[in-house]
């Protein structure tokens, strides 16, 4: 398939990770929206190493996986742990920081 | 191994159609529902459809990978965390109002497609051009892909497993109890 549909169907899942960032408010929905948006970056640096014939863009596609893994676990950490203090993980609840 | 020849053929057509048809309407899905563990099963279906893309880009390691690690790995510590919180979204949409919001989606369908109309004027340019044959007979295998991880980017790879090393140790380090009150107040919930 020619590569610039690989780039829109990986610009369709990033803006769908940003909506489901922005509109959720629990805060296991907007790490789940993350890793989406991660997916579809990694999508797009593949289409573009397919097309380049480069095989650097798979190393790099590599390292986000590893990064989205460390940022899910801390990200699920962190819920874990504003859940057993305050009961609530709604992101517009958590607001200790305001004031 | 050449899987991508000159011109897709009618096989790679409905692959394709049928694979970003998945990973769309599984992200669809997962952004949209109120249960969490119904989320969580569609981003797994999601990554299974994206590992597929990554096959047809003959992305093969990276394929493998995406299984392992997304639909692995990631989704069972979602799944724990899940089980922990354990509470359905009351109000699943952040803002309020309906015109706040479709002001949210219609923003969002606007910018995708400024930036979808450039990708379709610029798709004659050699970087989208996906049909050329295979540079190297083994391209994306695990034996390439891994002499270049272990050659010219050996260091940004051991940087990594530091940074695996620091996320393990943080995620103990935040989410275990520490203070007297918090293990009163949970109840031995962890």
């Amino acid at each position: 398939m020619p590569g610039h549909y690989y780039i829109l169907v990986s610009l369709a899942l990033f803006f769908i990770g940003t909506a489901g960032a922005l509109l959720r408010r629990n805060a296991l929905f907007v790490l789940m929206s993350l890793e989406l948006q991660l997916g579809a970056g990694s999508l797009a640096l593949l289409t573009f190493a397919r097309g380049l014939g480069d095989q650097k863009g798979h190393v790099v596609a590599f390292f986000v996986m590893a990064l989205a893994a460390a940022e899910a676990a801390v990200g699920l950490a962190i819920v874990v742990s504003v859940y057993r203090s305050r009961r609530k993980i709604d992101l517009d609840v958590i607001n200790e920081l305001r004031n | 191994m050449n899987v991508i020849l000159a011109g897709p053929s009618l096989l790679e057509k409905i692959a394709f159609v049928v694979l970003a048809v998945g990973v769309l309407g599984g992200a669809l899905v997962t952004i949209t529902r109120k249960s969490a563990v119904t989320a969580i099963i569609s981003l797994v279906g999601t990554f299974c459809a994206m590992a597929g893309l990554y096959a047809t880009l003959s992305a093969h390691f990276l394929a493998v990978l995406q299984i392992l690690v997304y639909a692995g790995a990631i989704m069972v510590l979602f799944i724990f965390a899940v089980m922990i919180v354990n509470r359905d979204d009351e109000h699943p949409i952040a803002l309020r109002g309906l015109f706040v919001r479709a002001a949210g989606v219609l923003a969002t369908g606007y910018l995708f497609y400024r930036v979808a109309w450039i990708v379709v004027r610029e798709r004659q340019t050699d970087v989208l051009a996906t049909t050329i044959t295979l540079p190297i007979p083994d391209y994306g295998n695990v034996a390439s892909v891994g002499r270049l991880l272990f050659s010219d980017f050996l260091f940004p790879f051991e940087a990594v497993s530091l940074l695996l090393l620091a996320a393990v140790v943080a995620g103990v380090l935040i989410a275990r109890p520490t203070r007297p009150r918090d293990t009163a107040k949970s109840g031995g919930a962890a």
